[in-house]
C-alpha cells in the first residue's frame, strides 16, 4: 500500500484548490505509476469476501510491482457514502477503481460519468457504461465440486445451506451444489437458510446448530465468516465448506475443502489492460478454468475416491463438458425447467430465481 | 500547593459557550495525534488530514454539506424537542418512516411527471416521521410511558420495515432479485443545486429550518411555551400552557422533520429504498444537538463538525492509510471531550492556594 | 417434537440469550440507580476483543473473562466521569461510548481475525455433559451458570440488602437521597462500574460461548436487545431472567422453523427480528395501563444529579 508523503499529500490537496468542485478535469498527472483504488463493503480481516479481494490487491502490488500503487477504503456502506469515496479515489488521480459489492452499482455509474478518463470495474454488478465494466466468478462451479463430496459423503443425505439474501448469486450456488449432491445420490435434500446479513458470527452459528438439530449432516454457508463451520467442527457433524478462502485454521475436521477467491489474475489483466491502453468495458465471469475460482485442500477426512471423483467433475467444469446444469433439471414443483439435452445459459444462471428438486425452498 | 474546586456559574459563561467547543476540538487534535503516533501512524498527518484537508479542499465542501444537511435539519427537531425536556431519541426511526413515505409516493408514482410529486413526497415524509413520533407522545400523554424506551424501541422495528419492504412487496422487478425498490423516475429525484456537484436543494433547505427554529425558538410564543414547559413544568402550569399539548408539539416537530430530512436523502443521494438506507443520522443528530447546545444556529456548527469528522476520517485511510476503525475512536474523542468541555460553560476552575503549613482544613 | 430435537433447542436458547442476560443485568442495576447508559454495544464490543485477545494467548477462559470484564468497566468509567462528574447528558454519551467501543475494539482487533480459539466449556464430567437429557444441566459453559448466579445475586442485593436499597432510593430520589447524607454520585459510580463490568463479560461470551473467533461488531445489536431487555422486564431481576429466555426463543425459533419447514416458517425474518423491540413496548404498555398512569422505570432514569448545596 501506498504512503503517501507529505509533499506529495499537500501537492495533491493543493492543487485541488485550484480546481473548483466536481466536472473539471481530474488530475492529468504524468506519473508512470498506474493508481489504483479499491472499495471495500467490510473489514478486510473477515477472512472472506473482503479479505480475498484484499489478497489480490497485495497479489497486484506484488505482480506489477513500480508499475502500479494501490489503495483502499474499507468498511464503506453501500450508499452515498460509496459515492463519497468513488469520487475521493478518481480525483486523487486513481485511474482504475474497484468496486467490490453489489450495492456500489448506482453510484459507480453515476461517479464514472463525472470521470470519463477513470476506468471503474464493478463486481458482482450488471449495469455497464463505456468507462464501466463488470465482473465476478463462477462461484457456482467450485459449488458443484462441494455438491459432489456432500453426495458422497452424507450419511443422512441431508445439508444446510446458509445464505445472506435470495439473489440469483446464492440461489445458483444452493442449485449447483444440491444438482451435483443428487448426481451422486439421487435422495439427497438440501435446506437453505438465509439470515439477511452478510456477516454476523452469533446468528450464522446459530443457524447451523437449528440445521444440525434437525438432521443435516453437511453445511455449506454464503456468508462472510467461518462461523458456520466452527459449529460444524464443534458438533463433530460430516463436515462443510469453506467459503471465499481457506478456513482450515478454523475447522481443521470439519473443513472437507473450499472454495477460494483468486481476484489476483482479473486484478492483474485488468491493470494491464489500462496501462497498455487495452481496456474495453465488458462483463467478465472466469471460474474454475481461468483460476479464479480455486479449489482448496481437500479435507483428511474425505477419501480417496471421493476426492478422485471431485477432481473428475472439476476437470469436467474446466473441460467445459460437464452436465451437471445439463437438463432434464426440474423445480421444486416438479416442473421441468430446463429441457433435456439442453444447459442453462449464463442468461439463466444470472436471473434465477427458482429452486432445483431437492431444495426445501424457503417460505 | 494548588487545588482546584469547581464553582457553578450563576449564569452559563459567554465566552466559555464558544471557547469550550474550540477547547475541544484543538485537544482532541493533540490526544488524537498522540494516540496514532503512538501506534505507529503519523499522528500529525492524521489529525490534518482528518481536520484540516476537508476543509482546505474545495472538492470536500460538498460532501461536507451534504452530509452535515441531514443532521441540522434532525438536530434542530431534536434541539426544540430537548428543551421542552421531551427526550426523543427515536428520530434514526422517525427519519427511516418519513423515508419509507417518501418512498412509497415516488413508487406510486412511478413513471409519471409533474412537478407536484416531490412536494407530495416531502408532505408525505414529514407526516411520516410525525406519525412514527406520534406513538411515543400518544403513549407518553396517554399512559406515562417513558418517550426515551419507546421512541428508541420504535427505532429498532423501523429498520426491519425497511428490509421488509426491499425484500418483498416493493423489490426492484428489474433488480436481479437484490433487496431495493427501483430507481426513482426523475421527478421524484431531489435536483442538484449547483450543476456538476452533488449538492443538492436539501443543503439550503437545512439552512433555512436551522434559522425558522431559532427563530422560533427565540421569538415566538410556541417556542416560550416549548422553553417554559421545559424548564420549569410548575411556572408552565400556573401560565395556562398545557404540558400534554408542548409533549405533543415536541414530538411532532422533531419527528416531522426527522421524516422530512429522511424524504430529502432517499430522494436525493439513495434515489431509491435501499438496506442501508438507516444511515445513523438520526442517532448523530442526538449528538449534534447536544454540541450545538441546543440551540438551531449552533447544531448547524455542530454538524459541521460531525461531518469533517466523517469526511476527514475517510480521507485519512487513504493518504496515510489509517485504519477505518481509527476515525471512529477519534470520532468518539472529540464527542467525549465536547460532552466534558461543556462544563466549562456551567462552572468555573477555581484554583485554591494552600500553604503546606496551613493544610489541616 | 422429538425430546432430543428439544432438549438442543433449549440448549442453543440458552446460548443465544446469555450474553444479552449477561449485560441486560448489569444495565438493570445501572438504570435503577437512575442512570441510561446506552453504550452497552460499545462496552460489549471491548469486552468481545479483549477477552479473545486473552483467550487466545493465554488459552485461560477464567482469565480473559476477568480481563473482559476490568476492560468494560474502565470504558463505563468514561461514561461515568462525563455524565456523573462532568454532568455532561447520559443518552449522548453513551452514544459516542458505542461509537468508541465499535473503533477501539475493530483497531484492537485487526491482526486477531484469522485466528480460532477454544469455547469456555462445561466443566462438569464428560458423562454429565454428554448426557442425551443430563446436558441440559451439566452441558452449559460456566459463563451459563454465572448470568444465573448473577440474577440471583443482583435480586438479593436489589431487594434484600441495605446497599440495595440505598441504590434504589437514589434512582428514585436522587435529591432525598443526597440529603439523608448518601452520595448520590457515588453509588452511581459503583452502578455503572458494575454494568461496565456485566457487558464486558457479557462482549467476552460472544466468542467464548457463541462462535469462537473475534470478527468486528460481532455482537450485532445485542447491547440494544440488552437496554430494552431491561424494559421488558420491568427492571425486576427475575422477570430479566425469564424475559431473555424469552428473546432468545424468538431469536432461535426463527432459524429452528426456517431449517424444519412448519407454519412458523412463513413468518417474515423482519418481523421475528422486529419482535423483541415491539414486545417491549407492549409490556411497557401493558405495565403503566394496571398501574393507571406510571411505569415502574426508576423516576430519576437518565435526569442528571446535580446537588443543590
Amino acid at each position: 500500500m501506498i504512503r503517501i508523503n507529505r509533499r506529495t499529500a499537500l501537492m495533491l490537496g493543493g492543487s485541488a484548490m485550484a480546481l473548483p468542485l466536481v466536472g473539471g478535469r481530474a488530475f492529468a498527472q504524468a506519473e508512470t505509476p498506474l493508481k489504483v483504488a479499491f472499495m471495500y463493503i467490510g473489514t478486510i480481516n473477515d477472512n472472506g469476501w473482503n479479505y480475498a479481494h484484499n489478497q489480490a490487491r497485495l497479489a497486484l502490488e506484488e505482480e506489477l510491482g513500480d508499475m502500479v500503487e494501490t489503495t483502499y477504503i474499507e468498511n464503506v456502506p453501500e450508499g452515498p457514502d460509496a459515492e463519497r469515496v468513488l469520487r475521493d479515489f478518481a480525483q486523487a488521480g486513481n485511474k482504475l477503481i474497484f468496486a467490490t459489492s453489489f450495492g456500489y452499482g448506482d453510484y459507480v455509474l453515476k461517479v464514472a460519468q463525472q470521470f470519463p478518463d477513470v476506468k471503474f470495474e464493478h463486481a458482482t454488478g450488471y449495469q455497464r457504461a463505456d468507462n464501466v465494466a463488470t465482473y465476478n466468478a463462477r462461484f457456482h462451479e467450485g459449488r458443484a465440486v462441494c455438491g459432489t463430496i456432500a453426495g458422497h459423503m452424507s450419511e443422512t443425505g441431508q445439508a444446510g445451506y446458509i445464505g445472506s439474501f435470495p439473489i440469483p448469486e446464492v440461489v445458483l450456488g444452493i442449485n449447483s451444489f444440491t444438482l451435483a449432491a443428487r448426481k451422486i445420490n439421487p435422495e439427497f435434500t438440501m435446506t437453505p437458510v438465509f439470515i439477511s446479513t452478510w456477516n454476523n458470527p452469533a446468528r450464522e452459528a446459530d443457524a447451523a446448530r437449528a440445521m444440525i438439530d434437525q438432521g443435516i449432516d453437511i453445511i455449506a454457508q454464503h456468508t462472510d465468516g467461518p462461523a458456520a463451520l466452527q459449529v460444524a467442527q464443534e458438533r463433530g457433524i460430516v463436515g462443510g465448506f469453506g467459503q471465499g478462502a481457506d478456513m482450515s485454521r478454523f475447522a481443521p475436521d470439519a473443513q472437507l475443502t473450499s472454495i477460494i477467491d483468486n481476484w489476483a489474475p482479473h486484478y492483474i489483466a485488468t491493470a494491464r489492460e489500462v496501462i497498455d491502453g487495452t481496456w474495453v468495458s465488458e462483463d467478465v465471469w472466469p471460474g474454475l478454468a481461468e483460476g479464479e475460482v480455486v479449489i482448496g485442500p481437500y479435507g483428511e477426512k474425505v477419501p480417496e475416491d471421493v476426492v478422485a471423483d471431485a477432481e473428475r467433475v472439476k476437470q469436467e467444469i474446466i473441460e467445459g463438458t460437464s452436465d451437471i446444469w445439463t437438463g432434464p433439471i426440474r423445480d421444486t414443483e416438479g416442473n421441468v425447467r430446463i429441457e433435456e439435452g439442453q444447459t442453462m445459459t449464463d442468461e439463466q444462471m444470472l436471473t434465477i430465481d427458482w429452486y432445483v428438486e431437492g431444495v426445501n425452498p424457503p417460505a | 500547593m494548588l487545588q482546584y474546586r469547581l464553582e457553578k456559574r450563576a449564569e452559563p459563561s459567554r465566552i466559555m459557550l464558544y471557547a469550550a467547543p474550540v477547547l475541544a476540538v484543538v485537544l482532541a487534535m493533540i490526544i488524537g495525534a498522540t494516540i496514532f503516533a503512538a501506534i505507529g501512524y503519523d499522528g500529525i498527518a492524521a489529525v490534518r488530514e482528518i481536520f484540516l484537508t476537508p476543509l482546505t479542499n474545495s472538492y470536500k465542501w460538498q460532501d461536507l454539506a451534504i452530509k452535515a444537511a441531514p443532521l441540522i435539519i434532525i438536530g434542530v427537531g431534536l434541539a426544540v424537542c430537548y428543551r421542552a425536556n421531551v427526550w426523543n431519541i427515536g428520530a434514526e426511526g422517525q427519519y427511516v418512516v418519513g423515508g419509507v413515505f417518501a418512498t412509497g409516493v415516488a413508487l406510486a408514482t412511478y413513471g409519471m411527471s409533474g412537478w407536484w410529486i416531490l412536494p407530495l413526497m416531502a408532505l408525505a415524509g414529514a407526516v411520516g416521521g410525525m406519525a412514527y413520533a406520534a406513538i411515543p407522545a400518544f403513549l407518553r400523554t396517554r399512559l406515562g410511558v417513558n418517550e426515551i424506551l419507546t421512541s428508541l424501541m420504535l427505532t429498532y422495528a423501523s429498520v426491519q420495515l425497511v428490509y421488509y419492504l426491499v425484500r418483498a412487496p416493493w423489490k426492484d422487478p428489474m433488480g436481479m432479485g437484490f433487496p431495493q425498490t427501483r430507481l426513482f423516475s426523475e421527478a421524484a429525484r431531489l435536483p442538484t443545486l449547483i450543476p456538476g456537484t452533488i449538492v443538492h436543494v436539501g443543503v439550503p433547505i437545512a439552512i433555512v429550518v436551522a434559522i425558522i427554529g431559532w427563530f422560533v425558538m427565540k421569538r415566538s410564543l410556541m417556542g416560550f411555551q416549548v422553553r417554559v414547559v421545559g424548564a420549569a413544568p410548575q411556572a408552565a402550569r400556573y401560565g395556562g400552557f398545557s404540558h400534554t399539548r408542548t409533549i405533543w408539539l415536541a414530538l411532532l416537530i422533531s419527528g416531522g422533520l426527522a421524516g422530512f430530512a429522511g424524504m430529502l436523502e432517499v430522494s436525493g443521494p439513495f434515489q431509491r429504498l435501499v438496506p442501508g438506507f438507516p444511515t445513523n443520522y438520526g442517532y448523530t443528530a442526538i449528538i449534534a444537538a447536544f454540541l450545538g447546545r441546543l440551540n438551531p444556529i449552533g447544531v448547524i456548527f455542530a454538524s459541521l463538525v460531525l461531518a469533517i469528522t466523517f469526511v476527514g476520517g475517510e480521507l485519512a485511510q487513504t493518504t496515510i492509510g489509517l485504519p477505518n476503525a481509527a476515525s471512529g475512536i477519534f470520532q468518539a474523542l472529540i464527542l467525549f471531550l465536547l460532552l466534558a468541555a461543556d462544563l466549562l460553560v456551567r462552572y468555573r476552575v477555581r484554583s485554591v492556594s494552600t500553604s503546606p503549613r496551613g493544610a489541616t482544613t | 417434537m422429538s425430546m432430543d430435537l428439544l432438549i438442543a433447542i433449549c440448549m442453543t436458547v440458552i446460548g443465544a440469550a446469555t450474553p444479552i442476560l449477561l449485560a441486560a443485568t448489569g444495565e438493570l442495576v445501572v438504570e435503577r440507580s437512575g442512570v441510561l447508559n446506552l453504550g452497552v454495544e460499545g462496552m460489549m464490543l471491548i469486552g468481545a476483543v479483549t477477552g479473545f485477545i486473552v483467550m487466545f494467548t493465554t488459552g485461560n477462559p477464567w482469565l480473559a473473562v476477568f480481563v473482559a470484564a476490568i476492560a468494560g468497566l474502565l470504558s463505563s468509567l468514561i461514561f461515568a466521569v462525563l455524565t456523573l462528574s462532568l454532568s455532561a447528558n447520559q443518552t449522548a454519551t453513551g452514544l459516542a461510548l458505542t461509537i468508541f467501543g465499535t473503533g477501539f475494539s475493530a483497531l484492537a482487533g485487526q491482526n486477531y481475525s484469522a485466528q480460532p480459539v477454544e469455547l469456555f466449556r462445561s466443566i462438569f464430567p464428560p458423562e454429565l455433559v454428554g448426557h442425551q437429557v443430563l446436558r441440559l444441566v451439566f452441558g452449559h459453559s460456566p459463563l451459563v451458570y454465572f448470568s444465573l448466579l448473577m440474577v440471583v445475586a443482583c435480586w438479593w442485593f436489589l431487594n434484600r440488602s441495605r446497599a440495595g436499597m440505598i441504590l434504589r432510593a437514589v434512582g428514585e430520589n436522587d435529591h432525598s437521597a443526597h440529603s439523608l447524607g448518601y452520595s448520590v454520585i457515588g453509588v452511581r459510580y459503583a452502578a455503572v462500574a458494575f454494568g461496565g463490568a456485566m457487558a464486558g463479560i457479557a462482549g467476552a461470551a460472544f466468542p467464548l460461548l457463541l462462535t469462537p473467533q473475534w470478527a468486528e461488531r460481532m455482537t450485532a445489536g445485542g447491547g440494544w436487545i440488552a437496554v430494552a431487555l431491561v424494559v421488558f422486564a420491568s427492571w425486576r431481576p427475575f422477570r430479566l431472567l425469564a424475559g431473555a429466555y424469552l428473546f432468545g426463543l424468538v431469536m432461535t425459533m426463527e432459524l429452528y422453523s426456517k431449517a424444519g419447514g412448519g407454519p412458523l416458517s412463513a413468518i417474515p425474518a423482519e418481523l421475528w427480528a422486529a419482535m423483541p423491540y415491539l414486545a417491549t413496548i407492549l409490556v411497557l404498555v401493558l405495565i403503566s395501563m394496571r398501574r393507571s398512569g406510571s411505569t415502574s422505570a426508576p423516576a430519576c432514569l437518565g435526569k442528571p444529579f446535580i446537588p443543590s448545596s
